[in-house]
């Protein structure tokens, strides 16, 4: 027998509540893993799309909606003139509802324009021009929509025909409907109006040449604001916004998961008071019981994190088969994330832990001898 | 099978190794006085018992002699050095006392031989010889047939076999003994009483045990008896195994 063979023996002593500690501590950190996971994913996701269309640099205004404000689309023009820019492609970016699905990403792009030149075709064909009604889906959206090549598609008051199923090359742009950007603006009647700009760079350029380009747009295009791709979403508010709602409420999980394990410790310290004065009469120093206490509240922090990851994950994989969401997350269940949460679950066992272990730590030996 | 004590003073016999003096303890701000002024002096090997009736302050003296408390007056030493004054009273518990709880106060969920490995937590002691030498106490109190029952599972007797194995765990240099056959029927009584006797005399430690027995009292070399928190006799008597 070892100390922690100690510390493990306090933990199953009761087994019950030990396990009620476990699931509110793991509901905790399965909060912080599926919340955390899916924001980063998201951001991670959006940077993989501006990757795999070879956007150096996103022109947009990102304000508090969900998607961009919407600019002129003379704004294109005058960036397009600028050195260094070697190309720009117009894009109409919206959040809405698609048929059956609550939200889509609806992508209008400039015809012929380089965004447009990822899209792989996995079955079907192309639009054949800027003002044909049809639209080509990512094969997610195809899947959520439940639409296959040569049916009809309603993108608000018109009825579109799916051209083509198309891999981009990341979950944004898989879980997209696609189509010209003229289309898009004479359906929904924003004609002129885009509120996206992809700009390909000089190739070459360094980071910080990528920035001054930034700045020469924003100079020359006050409407919006030019991102270095990648860096765009973490500045929208809304997102901001999101990011900071995932973190409060996973704040909220892991101080109710600091409550529940100080409780049981509290209780197990109460319980065991006599057991701890007899622990403390035969001649355990205090400093040895307080750790005692402190182990299990960490091994039980350890244990929740484990099993907080768990159902972090199962949570967002389930959450994946809804409806209304799939093909929308792209969680990053990284395994930094992962060490993060049960780096915090022990935290939280062990802060949860301290009231107790000091408490434990007050009792005189000679209640030992009553009882 | 005897056990090899491990304090290295156990042979001084003439040396004080408790001496109290004007020893006073009050609770409730002063309110209950459970010992008065008491003076005492407890060589190496003696066999005390302190008898009296409930609420004497009997076990409130044995509370101070453990370091499990602290005087509210007078003075108390172990070995010419003030308790008052020790610096680590946890040590003192592990390494100098072993301590024989009336009601045994195992911990219920450790098997004996855990039991009995408990204060050697704070020795430098392996954990394979922990349970060796926890192993070669439960053999010395009969116990070797019991070594991985839980306490449940065991009589009363064995559970205070159990209890004085763990108070020798260390190798003290004095046991303190509160009531210890208080809970225990008389046969079993006799028997735990014998192996207290046996052991102490082996290891030549010094014993001061707490009763309102006056039947195990006449075992002992010494008598002290209190009363409403005085000591009122001092009585030397023959030892019994002499």
């Amino acid at each position: 027998m070892n100390f922690f063979s100690i510390v493990v023996r306090g933990l199953l002593r009761r087994p019950v509540r030990t396990g009620l500690t476990l699931v509110g501590i793991s509901v905790g950190i399965g909060a912080v893993v599926a919340l955390v996971g899916i924001s980063r994913g998201f951001e991670a996701s959006w940077a993989t799309g501006m990757k795999v269309r070879g956007t150096d640099i996103v022109v947009s205004n990102m304000g508090n909606a969900l998607a961009p404000k919407p600019f002129s689309s003379e704004v294109r023009d005058r960036i397009a003139k600028l050195p260094q820019v070697v190309e720009a492609c117009s894009i109409y970016a919206d959040l809405t509802s698609v048929e059956d699905a609550s939200m889509m990403v609806v992508s209008a792009r400039e015809w012929g324009g380089f965004s447009w030149q990822n899209l792989k075709l996995i079955s079907g064909r192309m639009p054949h021009d800027g003002m044909e009604a049809a639209v080509v889906l990512g094969q997610t959206a195809a899947e959520t929509l439940k639409k296959k090549v040569g049916d009809p598609l309603q993108l608000e008051t018109k009825e579109l025909i799916v051209a083509g199923i198309v891999d981009g090359g990341a979950m944004v742009e898989n879980g997209s409907v696609i189509l010209s950007l003229a289309l898009f603006q004479n359906i929904t009647g924003n004609e002129e109006r885009i509120n996206v700009i992809d700009i390909r760079a000089a190739p070459g350029l360094s980071e910080e040449e990528m920035k001054v380009l930034c700045e020469k747009i924003n100079a020359t295009a006050p409407e919006a604001r030019a991102m270095v791709a990648g860096e765009h979403l973490g500045n929208s508010q809304a997102f901001r916004f999101i990011s900071a709602m995932s973190w409060g409420t996973s704040l909220l999980a892991v101080i109710v998961g600091v409550l529940g394990v100080m409780n049981t410790m509290l209780m197990t310290v109460f319980e065991r008071k006599q057991e701890i004065c007899i622990l403390l009469a035969i001649g355990w120093k205090p400093g040895r019981v307080i750790r005692m206490i402190l182990w299990e509240s960490a091994l039980l922090g350890f244990l929740g994190g484990i099993v907080g990851v768990i159902i972090g994950t199962i949570g967002v994989k389930v959450l994946e088969t809804l409806p209304a969401i799939h093909g929308m997350l792209e969680p990053d269940f990284n395994l930094g994330l992962m060490a993060v949460a049960v780096g915090l679950a022990v935290v939280v066992g062990v802060v949860s832990g301290l009231y107790p272990a000091w408490r434990s730590s007050r009792l005189t030996p000679s209640l030992a001898m009553q009882g | 099978m005897k056990i090899p004590p491990h304090h290295a003073s156990a042979d001084v016999s003439s040396e004080a190794v408790f001496e109290a003096r004007g020893l006073k303890k009050e609770y409730d701000g002063g309110q209950v006085q459970a010992l008065r002024g008491v003076n005492f002096r407890i060589t190496q090997g003696e066999f005390v018992v302190i008898i009296g009736p409930s609420g004497c302050g009997k076990t409130t003296l044995l509370q101070m002699l453990g370091a499990l408390d602290v005087p509210s007056a007078g003075i108390l030493h172990y070995r010419g050095n003030s308790m008052a004054e020790m610096p680590d009273p946890s040590a003192y518990r592990a390494r100098e006392i072993g301590i024989i709880f009336q009601a045994f106060h195992l911990l219920p969920t450790f098997t004996a031989v855990e039991n009995v490995q408990m204060p050697m937590f704070e020795t430098e002691r392996p954990a394979d010889t922990r349970t060796e030498r926890a192993v070669e106490l439960l053999k010395s109190v009969g116990l070797g047939h019991r070594l991985e029952h839980f306490p449940s599972k065991l009589s009363g007797g064995e559970k205070q076999r159990v209890a004085i194995a763990r108070s020798l765990a260390n190798g003290p240099a004095v046991l303190l003994a509160d009531e210890p056959t208080g809970n225990l029927d008389s046969e079993n009584s006799k028997h735990i009483l014998e192996l207290i006797i046996r052991l102490r005399r082996e290891q030549n430690m010094t014993l001061v045990l707490v009763t309102h027995d006056l039947n195990i009292a006449r075992m002992a070399t010494r008598t002290i008896q209190m009363k409403d928190g005085l000591i009122v006799a001092d009585l030397q008597t023959p030892p019994p195994e002499a």
